[in-house]
């Protein structure tokens, strides 16, 4: 009974913090938000959270851990689309979409909510500017969307690389979970290359390219950036994007 | 499964593959040696610098089984150098 108080608190709490990240919420909406029926999963790693072609009828919002938005090819190669960080929901756009068009999967140990849509739908009626601030993680996500396909378009790796290590530092950080610029990454070479669209061997070699600008440190699962500014210059990253300026929305 | 050690080298950078990978057979080892290729020359081809780039596989022996190489060759043919 405590543990399920306890994933409720957290649950909300790191919802509300992801909210406030642009904009106000008010104490209508909090409560709101309090008492949204929820249920919740713990996932090992590679386990799927959303299943491809399913139709989801609740949305999963990331408590602890990464997720990744999966697209399989038919040889069996895959593309992560996108990385999700504790207090975002991964499939918000499920609520309209209906139908899953590619599979949300486990990158780390994830704990997870899932809220039914039903809920969504509910919250959204009852407070119309608390809709918008749901509408706007989707547009923030298409914004990163739009940032990854540059990156993976026309950035070289080790810019690549560091722009994707720059935008996980601002938005965790956002969250409370990148003090000073240093957080946890706990993924493999082999998921990585899968994020960033890179051969296994051309992944290492970026990694290695990476630490001898002496910006970054990648020890065991823990990414410190040294110099952000320089790092940030460096792969031409501007947070612009990430929109997370807290104004009315 | 047997473990693979996949070096590269871009000419001016070589990675030696310490820690290797765990994979099911030779060929899966000789597709992910040539899979990084063109990711290498995309990375180092706006230079423009004559260069060849090269992987190789070794197997747990430590004996080379696999390699291949990419060159790039540049030059102006009106005799400019």
């Amino acid at each position: 009974m405590n543990d399920l108080r306890d994933d409720r608190a957290i649950a909300v709490e790191a919802l509300i913090r992801y909210l406030e990240c642009r904009d106000q919420v008010s104490a209508y909406e909090r409560n709101l938000l309090a008492n949204l029926s929820m249920r919740f999963k713990a996932f090992g790693k590679g386990e799927e959270l959303v299943v491809e072609h399913s139709r989801p009828n609740e949305s999963c919002l990331v408590l602890s851990g990464f997720t990744g938005r999966e697209v399989m090819l038919k040889d069996g190669t895959r593309q992560i689309t996108a990385v999700h960080i504790p207090g975002d929901f991964v499939d918000l756009h499920a609520l309209l979409l209906k139908l899953m068009d590619h599979s949300v999967v486990a990158l780390t140990e994830v704990h997870a909510a899932y809220v039914p849509h039903q809920e969504l739908v509910r919250i959204s009626e009852a407070a119309p500017h608390l809709s918008r601030l749901l509408w706007l993680s989707t547009v923030v996500d298409g914004a990163i969307q739009r940032a990854w396909i540059a990156c993976i378009g026309r950035r070289k790796p080790l810019h690549h690389l560091g722009h994707l290590i720059c935008e996980l530092s601002v938005r965790l950080n956002a969250v409370g979970l990148a003090p000073r610029h240093s957080f946890d990454f706990p993924v493999t070479q082999a998921q990585l290359a899968d994020v960033l669209g890179m051969s296994l061997v051309q992944v290492n070699r970026t990694l290695q390219a990476l630490r001898r600008t002496g910006l970054v440190s990648w020890k065991a699962s823990t990414v410190t950036i040294h110099d952000f500014a320089a790092l940030a210059e460096l792969c031409d990253f501007d947070p612009i994007y990430l929109n997370l300026i807290n104004e009315p929305r | 499964m047997p473990r693979y050690f996949i070096d590269s080298s871009d000419g001016r950078h070589s990675d030696i593959d310490k820690e290797g990978l765990e994979l099911s057979d030779d060929e899966t080892a000789r597709r992910i040696a040539l899979d990084a290729l063109p990711d290498m020359a995309r990375d180092k081809l706006p230079d423009g610098d004559e260069r060849s780039f090269r992987v190789c596989v070794r197997n747990s022996d430590g004996s080379v089984i696999y390699r291949a190489r990419l060159d790039l060759i540049d030059e102006w043919l009106d005799g400019r150098v």
